[in-house]
């Protein structure tokens, strides 16, 4: 799936495999490139579960702070497997947060508390005024396959349904005004 | 030290699907497998993510105008947003106003869809003309609802706006209905 830059960087593997060889000192610059690398994507993976941008942050310390526990205590045998071992572990605090048990305090105090130099990535602030200009400029049906869609968090079926398409054409009119969205947002002609 | 870089980029399609919960599960375990070992493909779903919440923020506080569905109306009210309904009859008009307390105004237009292929509405106001060609409707609905922009209407002055709706095919269009909104503010 990865190839490497021509920096030729460590894989995610190695950076596992020399958090695991430190063990018990601490590879605080390869705990730090590891964190660097995996919470955006945790992040990512709670926004599409969690659908809430504190609970996906939240999920993300957790798993974050879980999976660097496990490699210190060499618990993942086979590093070339962290995205498969990451994501039980998202799996895992997912349900437990959709059960409502998940105690961050608790897992806070098992696992200690997120080094200073792991701070969650900034998030970058999306231009709100321009993307309501861009949205006004779509055709009717994509602004309001969009919107049903993403507002009422509603797969194209559902969308179709309520207004009257059908399924294939609800997901190619999301398409069509999702790639227009990109492309307005990308220009600097967007603002009315 | 940097990334390496992804070599198989997930199709921005499928990363949309993925979002919606319309893959099937072995897909979605071998996305999310991708996803967590890929950076550039992680970042592309966080940008999703951004805009979609964009989108919903968007139509929350009323910068934008959008044709909606009877259950949309209902999910929004179950949300406990203050909605507004103007129902009217074809050829029908009404007072109409936003208040400070109304989260959004919705127009309900009455209409027979049954066997109309497209629809396209139209505003005359003092103004002049805009028409919204090829809108989304249920022809079984037997009406037409818009959620105008609760920011713009807040700024308008006491006007009177009429809408049509056109039935619109090869043959030709015909008028569905006439609605006449006389607007003041509050």
């Amino acid at each position: 799936m990865h190839t490497r830059g021509p920096d030729q960087p460590l894989d995610d593997a190695a950076l596992a495999r020399a958090i695991a060889a430190a063990a018990p000192r601490v590879d605080q610059e390869a705990e730090a490139e590891l964190y660097r690398r995996l919470a955006p994507r945790v992040r990512a993976y709670g926004l599409r579960h969690l659908r809430d941008a504190h609970a996906a942050a939240d999920l993300m310390q957790q798993v974050l702070m879980m999976t660097l526990e496990r490699l210190r205590d060499g618990r993942l045998r086979e590093p070339e497997k962290l995205a498969s071992f990451v994501l039980g572990m998202c799996r895992m605090v997912v349900l437990e947060t959709r059960r409502g048990t998940a105690r961050r305090e608790g897992l806070l105090r098992t696992y200690g508390e997120v080094p200073e130099a792991m701070d969650p990535p900034e998030q970058r602030g999306l231009d709100e005024a321009k993307l309501s200009s861009c949205l006004e400029r779509l055709p009717e049906r994509e602004r309001s396959v969009l919107i049903l869609g993403f507002y009422a968090d509603k797969p194209a079926d559902a969308v179709a349904r309520e207004l009257g398409l059908s399924a294939v054409n609800a997901r190619v009119i999301r398409h069509r005004g999702l790639l227009k969205l990109r492309e307005c947002m990308s220009t600097n002609d967007g603002h009315s | 030290m940097s990334t390496p870089i992804c070599i198989a980029p997930i199709p921005f399609a499928a990363l949309v699907e993925y979002w919606f919960g319309e893959l099937a599960p072995n897909e979605e375990e071998r996305m999310e497998e991708h996803l967590l070992a890929c950076a550039k493909c992680s970042e592309r779903l966080g940008d999703l993510a951004e805009l979609g919440a964009g989108i919903g923020s968007a139509f929350r506080s009323g910068a934008v105008w959008a044709v909606i569905s009877p259950a949309f109306v209902q999910q929004l009210k179950q949300e406990g947003l203050r909605l507004r309904e103007y129902r009217v009859a074809p050829g029908g008009s009404v007072n109409c106003t936003i208040s400070a307390t109304d989260d959004a105004v919705v127009s309900r237009l009455q209409a027979s869809l049954e066997g109309a292929t497209r629809v396209d509405l139209v505003l005359l106001d003092e103004q002049g003309q805009g028409r919204l060609a090829d809108i989304p409707f249920e022809p079984a609905a037997g009406e037409v609802l818009f959620c105008p922009s609760a920011a713009s209407l807040r700024k308008l002055p006491a006007h009177t706006a009429m809408f049509r709706l056109l039935a619109v095919d090869e043959a030709g269009e015909r008028p569905i209905g006439d609605y006449t909104f006389i607007h003041t503010p509050s």
